[in-house]
């Protein structure tokens, strides 16, 4: 009976009915783009942290990885130190450089990695073989794309140029063993990955045996924060970087992204309800009369509030429902935008989807639906019957 | 990865001075000046040093000299590791930071030093990351790419311009972001003010048909429906063009505190301000015809609802 008296009431002013329905539609939308914005790149960013299986990264003191090209001296001596705690797995060195692949006419730059092929955490193997001889490397896409090589190939690689003599330096011939899918590079960049030493020896940092970066896996059960801390009072020079702090890193760094969700969420919400209310409260005031004559024949307060509110409910939630919808689109492009952040690595997303970002942005909704027909509601239980009948039948 | 020299220069403070820790940038020296910069990048290890007879000059910024407690005339340690050798310097000025966009989001501490000293203490020889050149013109700036580009092989000679609109890619997405963002915002508020102008025009519905009645065309009626929209749409811009200016500046006052900066984030010209209003105005006449033309088109008589 609520119901289809809501109904009815709705379907009397339908195109202003679909009008708010259609406001609260892109309200929702804003809404859950905005919740999928507040908790998505730090929950992608841990995804893309963890998908390798290391808890902690050692940079030098004072730099987060790669940020700098700062190095890590020692590195063997450092590896030695890190096996004798029980609690470290398994530890894996990277040397981050750049190497440049002659061409006829031009050269190609690229980044290139130094790891340990058995430990690596970097990239994944698409095709070919792992570059675990000296004289080998891993490629990406766009590596082979931009030098024209395909795997099996030999490539002159070298580490540098010397302008005063006018040629390139630590020039070695690489096979192409395989090509790879780099996990933390951003797409178009082109990358190799090569054996440490052999990368070392070519940038001139095997005598000090440096790296840009060790990553270590911690044995399962181990607190990482606990040999964080342990490797911090070891190793004065290099720094524990545990998942956590370099979220909170991410976090401090791009939280203009994270306050913008919050301002603009908060605006959609408020739109929505605005809208809400003065549609329903419009609707009472239309019909007075009528609801003072239900009052009249013994209609109770209860029902009439129920009523009104329902009305506000089934305009927020049927708005809510096209509005998840269409927020999935329009995070979809918000996320094209986004992603082309330079240096941002390709798994990253801005605007991902859980199911939980989705429930709180209905249920908020919902909850602000039944918040804007609590006035209208009001007002309509708390009308004096006999006034508003005599002043209905004058008008 | 940055492309320049990382430099990491450990500043050892006295230990009551001590500081968060930064990531490090690179140096970049330039001929046309005398002095180095680099970024300190360690928290401070120990106490100041005897001083040397005439130890030189360094810059540090403002934030640096805020967080450390460091003053004009103090002395400290640079060195390029944290615990080892540096030179002894004086603190000569403290500098503002640069309103640049590309340093907002790190954490960074700058401190300048002389090029021959940044050099020393980094065992960097006789090399610089690069050059710096000032021209008369424009044309003489096109000479002078030409030249260098022909006669230095190994280098590259870029404008400062090319330079900036690489280095604004971020940038540039931040504002298509805000763009995107900016049409949602539009169209939304298209529906609102069109379901705020149809419940105004059915609240008059009773004397729109008393209009109708009594001889006022529908030309008339319609004219004050447009009419009343555009001076609603005009007044809620001016409103939010108020509103805009205190929320401008809000944002600026709260990002510049956050991010210690002088940058202005966000920036109303007369430009925007005109769009913003037309935008309204355009907005709310559409949305007065729309609404106006729907009560017209109804008969009188089932405007009163008979």
């Amino acid at each position: 009976m609520r119901s289809t008296l809501a109904l009815a009431s709705l379907r009397r002013s339908a195109s202003r009915t679909l009008l708010a329905v259609l406001g609260v539609a892109i309200a929702a939308a804003m809404l859950l783009d905005m919740v999928m914005l507040s908790t998505g790149l730090r929950e992608s960013f841990r995804e893309l942290l963890v998908s390798r299986g290391f808890q902690l990264r050692l940079s030098p003191r004072g730099t987060l990885p790669f940020d700098t090209e700062a190095t890590i001296t020692g590195a063997g001596r450092i590896i030695a130190l890190l096996r004798t705690n029980p609690a470290v797995a398994t530890v894996s060195p990277v040397l981050g450089g750049t190497v440049h692949v002659p061409r006829a006419d031009s050269t190609v730059a690229s980044f290139a990695l130094g790891i340990v092929p058995s430990v690596q955490g970097d990239y994944e193997l698409a095709q070919g073989r792992d570059a675990t001889a000296a004289n080998t490397l891993v490629a990406n896409a766009d590596f082979l794309r931009a030098t024209g090589a395909h795997v099996g190939d030999t490539v002159r690689v070298a580490a540098g140029y010397n302008p005063q003599l006018r040629s390139f330096v630590e020039e070695r011939r690489l096979v192409i063993a395989g090509r790879a899918r780099f996990v933390y590079l951003s797409s178009g960049e082109p990358a190799v990955a090569m054996p440490l030493h052999t990368l070392q020896e070519m940038t001139g940092n095997a005598q000090d045996d440096r790296v840009s970066l060790l990553m270590v896996r911690t044995r399962e059960g181990v607190d990482p924060d606990s040999v964080g801390a342990w490797i911090d009072r070891q190793l004065p020079r290099v720094q524990a970087i545990s998942t956590r702090q370099a979220l909170d890193e991410v976090d401090q760094r791009l939280s203009y992204f994270r306050q913008l969700s919050y301002i603009l969420g908060g605006v959609s919400l408020v739109v929505g309800f605005l809208l809400v209310t003065t549609l329903v409260t419009v609707s009472v005031n239309e019909r007075v009369g009528e609801i003072a004559v239900m009052r009249a024949i013994g209609v109770s307060r209860a029902h009439v509030v129920q009523q009104i509110l329902l009305e506000g409910s089934a305009i927020s939630i049927v708005g809510a429902v096209l509005g998840l919808a269409l927020g999935l689109v329009t995070a979809r492009y918000l996320n094209t935008i986004l992603s082309d952040f330079p240096g941002l690595p390709s798994r990253i997303d801005f605007f991902l989807f859980q199911p939980r970002a989705a429930w709180i942005a209905l249920g908020l909704l919902v909850v602000s639906g039944i918040a804007a027909g609590v006035y209208p509601s009001w007002r309509a239980a708390s009308l004096p019957v006999a006034r508003t009948l005599r002043e209905e039948a004058v008008a | 990865m940055s492309i320049l020299l990382p430099i990491l220069l450990a500043l050892h403070l006295p230990p009551q001075a001590r500081v968060p820790q930064p990531a490090a940038s690179p140096a970049s020296p330039s001929v046309h000046s005398t002095s180095a910069y680099a970024t300190s990048a360690h928290a401070p290890s120990s106490a100041t040093s005897p001083a040397a007879p005439a130890p030189r000059t360094i810059a540090i910024d403002d934030r640096l000299a805020a967080d450390a407690g460091l003053h004009v005339g103090d002395q400290v340690v640079v060195s390029s590791t944290p615990d080892g050798p540096g030179d002894t310097v004086r603190i000569g000025a403290i500098m503002k930071r640069n309103a640049d966009p590309s340093e907002i989001a790190r954490n960074e501490y700058e401190v300048r030093l002389h090029l021959d000293q940044l050099q020393s203490l980094i065992g960097y020889g006789d090399r610089v990351d690069r050059f710096a050149v000032a021209t008369r013109d424009s044309a003489a700036t096109r000479q002078a790419l030409a030249a260098i580009n022909q006669a230095a092989f190994g280098f590259h000679a870029y404008r400062s311009t090319d330079i900036a609109v690489e280095t604004s890619e971020t940038f540039k997405v931040v504002s298509r972001f805000h763009r995107a963002i900016g049409v949602i915002t539009i169209v939304a508020s298209a529906v609102f003010l069109l379901c705020i102008l149809l419940l105004k025009v059915d609240e008059r519905r009773r004397d729109v048909a008393a209009l109708r009645l009594i001889g006022i065309s529908r030309a008339s009626v319609m004219r004050s429906v447009v009419l009343e929209a555009a001076a609603v749409a005009v007044l809620g811009s001016l409103l939010g063009v108020g509103l805009g200016f205190i929320t401008s500046g809000i944002v600026n006052a709260y990002y510049g505190a956050l991010y210690r900066t002088p940058l202005r984030f966000s920036i109303i010209t007369p430009g925007i301000v005109l769009f913003a209003v037309v935008l309204s105005l355009v907005l709310g006449i559409g949305a007065g015809i729309l609404a106006a033309r729907r009560l017209v088109r109804t008969p009188p008589l089932a405007l009163l609802g008979r």
